[in-house]
C-alpha cells in the first residue's frame, strides 16, 4: 500500500503529504469490494481498524509526547473488558457509543494507574512498567472467572444483546471512527496542547523554560492516549462481540511498536500506514505466521537503525528536496518531531542567514508576565558546588527592570551555572533568589518561567522538526488564556487564541528579521539564525526579566548589531536583561551594570566605566597591573 | 510455618534468577547507558541449550555449563554488534536503542520457538542432583541453594571488578561521560563489547541455575526480562546490591502472593511491587542517583 502512495507522491508536484491520507481513505473504504465483503471478512477488517485507533493513540503519547507507553495494549484490554462486562450485564440498550465511552473512562483510569508512578522516573521506566502491565493483565484475566477466564466473554451468546449496526454500515462507521481519531490527533498536534507535547519531547529543559509543567503535560499525553485506546477497546468488543485474554497479548504491543516505527512515529499518517502493513501481514498472511516474528524483528531493527523516523519521514524529506513547501504565512505546518534526520548538518546559506538588519524600528515589548511592581530580581549570596568544585560562590547580583546587566568572566567562571540557578535547573546550596518578596529558589523551573523570567540556552534548544514559527508559538500561548480542549476542538476561543498566538509569534520573528525563515525547520537553520529564533522565543513570553546566555557567540556582525539593539530595546520596554557574553566590547557598550565572575566568585560589580578602571579585572584578564583605561 | 518457610526458600531461589538478570542489565547499562530488553530472551536461549544438552544429549553438567556460556555469550555479542553498536557509536538520542533491543528479543524468541515449538521445557536435573538439605526443619532443594549461591558470588565478583580493577572503573566511566572517557584513551566500543560479554556470562549462569527450577515455554523470555527489570527498579538503578535485594524481594513477594492470596494471580505481585516502589521511592530501595533522563 505504501508503495502505491510513494509513487503517487513522486509523480505529483503538489504537497506529497496530503496524497497519503487521501489514498489511505479511498483504500479503507473500498477494501471490502476488493478483499471480499462477507460478514466474517468484515469482522476481520473491523478488528484491524480498531487496532489502528490504538496506533493513533500510541502515536500521540509516544510520537509527539515522547512518552513510551508501549504497553498500551493493557489499557486497551482494560477498556474492552469494561465495555464488554457492561454489555453482558445490561445487554439491552447498550450501543456502540456507550461502549466506547465506558472504554474511554476505564482506559483513562488504567493509563493513569500505570503512568502516575512510572512518570516520576521517566524515560524507559514507563515503557517497561507498561509492558509488564500488558503482560500481567491477560495473564490475570486468564484465571479470573468474572471476566470469562481463558475462554473470554462471548457477547454474541448473551441473550438480549442485539447490536443495531452490522454489515457494511458498521464497517463504514468504524472506518469513519478511525478517520475521526486521526483527525483528532491532527487537531491535537496543531493545538496548544500538541505544541507543549512536542516542546517537552524535544527537551524537558526547553519546555520548562517556557513555563510548561512537565509532569502534568506528560500525564495529559498518557491520559489522552489511554482514553483513546479504551475507545478502541469499545470498538473492538462491539464489532467482534467477544473478548478474551488472547485478544491482547504483550506480543501484540510489540507488533504495534513495529508498525509505528516502520510507518513513522510523530507523523499523522505514518503509524496508520505502518500498522496496516504489519497488522495486515499478521492477520491475513497466516501461512508463514511461524516466521512472522523474525520478519517483524528484522524490519523493526532495520528501521530503528537506518530509518528511525519511518517511511513518512522519508516522504517528508522528499517533500523538502523537491522544494514543495507551503507559501510562508499559511499557518503552522505539522510539527513532526524528527521529521528530518538529525544527521543533516545545517549549512548557512544566503537564503536562511540573517544578512540584513530589519529596517523598521523594533516594536516595544513591555512585560506581560510577572508582577506589576517594578521589583528587581535579586540573587543573594548564591552558592553551588559540584563535588569538590564550587562553581558559584557567594554571588550577589541584582537585575533591575529596564536595565541591562552584563555578566562576564572567563570559561568556567560560573556564569552559566548562575543562570541555571536563577531558572532553577540547579538548586542552590545556599543563598536566595527572589523577585520583590517572592522567593524563586524554592519553586520548580516552570514556575520561575511563569513568574516572568525567560532565558535562552548556550547551545540553542529548539523543538524537533518544527518551524521557526512553531518554536515561538508555545511561548506566546503561555500567557494567552485558553483551555487545551478549546484549542484542540477549535471552539471559538480556541480558534481565536490559536490565530492570535501564531500572528504574534510571526510579528516577533519579523521584528528580528526572520520573516523569510519562519516556515523553515528551525533545527536546520544556520547557527546564528537559531540563536535569534531562541531570542524571539524568549521575547515572545513577554517576560519581566530575560536571561541571555552568550547570544552573540558565532553571530555575524550584522546579527551582533541586531542582538545589541534587541537588548537595548528590551531595556527601553521595561524588561530587566541579564546578558552573559564573551564579547566584552559589546557588553561594555550597552550594559548599565557589569558583574565580573572569576572562579565562581564575584570579582567586580559596577558600571562599564568603573570596570575599565578596575585594577583587579585587568590583572586577572590581561595579566597587567594597571587598569584597562590607563593601559590603552 | 513450614509452608511459609518453603515458600520463602522457593522465593529466594526464583528471586536469585531475577537478581541475576538484573545484574546483567546493570552491567550493560553501567557502560553503555542502554537497557538491554533482550536479556530475558538471552536467558531463555540458555535454558533451551541446557535442555538439549542434558535431556536430549545427556552431556555432563560441567560441559553443559560451558556450552550454555558459549552460546549465550555469542548471541549477546551478535546483539551488541547488530542492535546496540549503532547506538553506542553516536550519542544516545531518544529510545531507538530500546526498540532495537526489543526487536532483537523478538527475533531470538521466534527462532527459539521454531527450533523447539511452543511446548513447555521440562525441568532438568540440577547440577547438585535432586537432593534436599534440611534448613530450619524444611527440606530445601539443592538447586535452590545453588541459585542463591551463584547470585551472591556473581554480585561480589562484579563489585570487586568495578571497584578494584582499572577495566571496571573504565567501564563505569564510559557510561558516565563517553567523550571524557575517550579523551582518557578508553575505547567505548571495546568497553561496550566487553559489557555484553560479561552480561552474557551472568545471563548464562542464570540460565544454568534456573533450568532445573522452572518449566517454561521458550516464549517467556520477555516475562523474565520484565521481572528482572522490576527487580532492578525495586532495588535501585545502578546498584549491584540493589539488584540482589530487588530480585529476592520480587521472588519472595511472588511466593507469598501465591501462598496467602492466590496462586493464579502471581504476576500481580510484581506489578503491585513496582508501582508501590515507584510511588514511594522512585529511585528504588538502594538507588542513590536518579536515573538519567533519556
Amino acid at each position: 500500500m505504501n508503495g502505491i502512495a510513494t509513487r503517487l507522491d513522486l509523480g505529483s508536484r503538489g504537497s506529497l503529504r496530503w496524497m497519503v491520507p487521501v489514498v489511505l481513505i479511498i483504500l479503507l473504504f473500498i477494501v471490502p469490494q476488493i478483499g471480499g465483503g462477507s460478514a466474517f471478512r468484515l469482522g476481520e477488517y473491523e478488528e484491524v481498524l480498531s487496532f489502528l485507533v490504538i496506533a493513533v493513540a500510541l502515536n500521540i503519547a509516544m510520537g509527539y509526547g515522547g512518552q513510551y507507553i508501549l504497553g498500551i495494549t493493557a489499557v486497551f484490554a482494560v477498556g474492552a473488558y469494561a465495555a464488554i462486562l457492561c454489555a453482558k450485564y445490561h445487554p439491552a440498550g447498550i450501543g456502540l457509543v456507550p461502549m466506547c465511552i465506558i472504554g474511554a473512562v476505564a482506559g483513562g483510569i488504567g493509563g493513569l494507574i500505570i503512568g502516575l508512578p512510572a512518570l516520576r522516573v521517566g524515560g524507559f521506566y514507563l515503557a517497561l512498567v507498561s509492558l509488564f502491565a500488558a503482560l500481567a493483565i491477560p495473564t490475570v484475566a486468564q484465571e479470573w472467572g468474572f471476566v470469562g477466564a481463558d475462554t473470554g466473554i462471548p457477547l454474541y451468546a448473551v441473550s438480549g444483546f442485539a447490536p443495531k449496526l452490522s454489515g457494511e454500515v458498521l464497517y463504514i462507521i468504524v472506518v469513519a471512527m478511525v478517520l475521526l481519531a486521526t483527525l483528532f490527533s491532527w487537531a491535537l498536534v496543531h493545538s496548544r496542547v500538541g505544541h507543549r507535547f512536542v516542546a517537552l519531547h524535544s527537551s524537558e529543559q526547553l519546555a520548562t523554560s517556557i513555563g510548561i509543567r512537565a509532569y502534568r503535560t506528560k500525564l495529559l499525553a498518557i491520559l489522552i492516549s489511554s482514553a483513546m485506546a479504551g475507545i478502541a477497546g469499545g470498538m473492538y468488543v462491539y464489532t467482534q462481540q467477544f473478548f478474551a485474554p488472547g485478544s491482547s497479548s504483550v506480543q501484540f504491543a510489540v507488533l504495534l511498536l513495529a508498525g509505528m516505527t516502520i510507518g513513522g512515529m510523530g507523523t499523522i499518517t505514518g503509524p496508520l500506514i505502518g500498522s496496516i502493513i504489519i497488522l495486515g501481514i499478521n492477520q491475513f498472511f497466516t501461512s508463514f505466521q511461524q516466521y512472522n516474528g523474525i520478519v517483524f524483528g528484522v524490519l523493526l531493527l532495520a528501521f530503528a537503525i537506518f530509518l528511525p523516523n519511518g517511511l513518512m519521514a522519508r516522504i517528508n524529506v522528499l517533500n523538502e528536496r523537491l522544494g514543495i513547501r507551503r507559501a510562508p504565512g499559511t499557518g503552522a505546518r505539522p510539527g513532526t518531531p524528527a521529521a528530518v534526520p538529525a544527521t543533516v548538518v545545517p549549512e548557512p546559506t544566503a537564503s536562511t542567514a540573517v544578512t540584513e538588519k530589519p529596517a523598521a524600528q523594533l516594536p516595544s515589548w513591555p512585560p506581560v508576565l510577572g508582577s506589576a511592581e517594578e521589583s528587581p530580581l535579586v540573587v543573594d549570596g548564591a552558592k553551588r558546588s559540584f563535588g569538590g568544585v564550587t562553581a558559584v560562590d557567594d554571588v550577589d547580583l541584582t537585575i533591575v527592570r529596564g536595565q541591562i546587566h552584563g555578566l562576564i568572566g572567563s570559561n568556567g567562571s560560573g556564569k552559566t551555572t548562575l543562570l541555571n540557578l536563577i531558572s532553577r535547573f540547579y538548586t542552590l546550596d545556599a543563598g536566595q533568589i527572589r523577585i520583590g518578596s517572592t522567593r524563586l529558589d524554592n519553586q520548580p523551573s516552570d514556575v520561575v518561567a511563569r513568574a516572568g523570567v525567560a532565558r535562552t540556552f548556550q547551545s540553542p534548544k529548539l523543538m524537533f522538526g518544527s518551524t521557526a514559527l512553531q518554536n515561538v508559538i508555545p511561548a506566546v500561548e503561555l500567557r494567552i488564556r485558553c483551555s487545551g480542549a478549546e484549542s484542540i476542538l477549535r471552539l471559538p476561543r480556541g480558534i481565536r487564541t490559536n490565530r492570535a498566538a501564531s500572528a504574534e509569534a510571526a510579528e516577533i520573528l519579523e521584528a528580528l528579521g526572520l520573516r523569510h525563515v519562519m516556515d523553515r525547520q528551525a533545527n536546520l537553520l544556520p547557527h546564528g539564525t537559531r540563536r535569534l529564533v531562541e531570542v524571539a522565543r524568549a521575547i515572545a513570553m513577554r517576560p519581566s526579566f530575560i536571561l541571555l546566555d552568550e547570544p552573540a557567540a558565532g553571530l555575524s556582525p550584522v546579527e551582533l548589531e541586531l542582538i545589541a539593539e534587541v537588548c537595548q530595546n528590551l531595556a527601553r520596554s521595561g524588561v530587566g536583561v541579564l546578558l552573559i557574553e564573551h564579547n566584552v566590547p559589546m557588553v561594555l557598550s550597552i550594559a548599565d551594570t557589569v558583574t565580573c565572575l572569576h572562579q565562581g566568585k564575584r570579582l567586580f560589580q559596577g558600571t562599564p566605566a568603573e570596570l575599565r578602571a578596575d585594577a583587579a579585572v585587568a590583572s586577572v584578564f590581561l595579566g597587567i597591573d594597571e587598569p584597562l583605561e590607563a593601559s590603552s | 510455618m513450614t509452608l511459609f518457610l518453603t515458600a520463602l526458600f522457593a522465593g529466594l531461589a526464583v528471586g536469585s534468577v531475577y537478581g541475576l538478570i538484573a545484574l546483567s542489565y546493570t552491567v550493560v547499562f553501567n557502560s553503555t547507558a542502554i537497557f538491554n530488553v533482550a536479556q530475558g530472551d538471552l536467558m531463555m536461549a540458555g535454558v533451551l541449550v541446557s535442555y538439549f544438552c542434558l535431556d536430549r544429549w545427556h552431556l555432563p553438567q560441567l560441559l553443559t555449563l560451558l556450552v550454555i556460556i558459549a552460546v549465550v555469550v555469542t548471541i549477546s555479542l551478535i546483539e551488541e554488534r547488530v542492535a546496540v553498536r549503532p547506538f553506542v557509536a553516536k550519542p544516545v538520542v531518544g529510545l531507538g536503542w530500546f526498540i532495537a533491543t526489543l526487536a532483537f528479543s523478538l527475533i531470538i524468541e521466534t527462532v527459539a520457538s521454531i527450533i523447539y515449538g511452543q511446548n513447555p521445557v521440562v525441568p532438568i536435573p540440577g547440577a547438585l542432583g535432586n537432593g534436599t538439605v534440611s534448613i530450619a526443619g524444611v527440606h530445601v532443594a539443592t538447586k535452590f541453594i545453588l541459585a542463591f549461591a551463584v547470585m551472591i558470588v556473581v554480585m561480589l565478583a562484579l563489585e570487586v571488578f568495578y571497584k578494584r580493577t582499572w577495566l571496571g572503573t573504565a567501564m563505569r566511566g564510559v557510561a558516565e561521560d563517553r567523550e571524557v572517557a575517550a579523551l582518557r584513551g578508553i575505547d567505548a566500543l571495546r568497553i561496550s563489547r566487553l559489557a555484553f560479554v560479561i552480561a552474557g556470562l551472568v545471563t548464562a549462569l542464570a540460565a544454568f541455575v534456573v533450568a532445573p527450577i522452572v518449566s517454561a515455554d521458550v516464549t517467556v523470555g520477555l516475562t523474565y526480562g520484565l521481572k528482572g527489570f522490576i527487580a532492578l527498579a525495586a532495588g535501585g538503578f545502578g546498584s549491584l546490591r540493589g539488584c540482589v535485594i530487588g530480585g529476592l524481594l520480587l521472588g519472595v513477594a511472588e511466593q507469598m502472593f501465591d501462598l496467602y492470596v492466590s496462586s493464579n494471580y502471581e504476576i500481580l505481585a510484581g506489578l503491585i511491587l513496582v508501582l508501590i516502589v515507584l510511588a514511594i521511592r522512585p529511585s528504588g530501595l538502594f538507588g542513590t542517583r536518579a536515573v538519567r533522563q533519556v
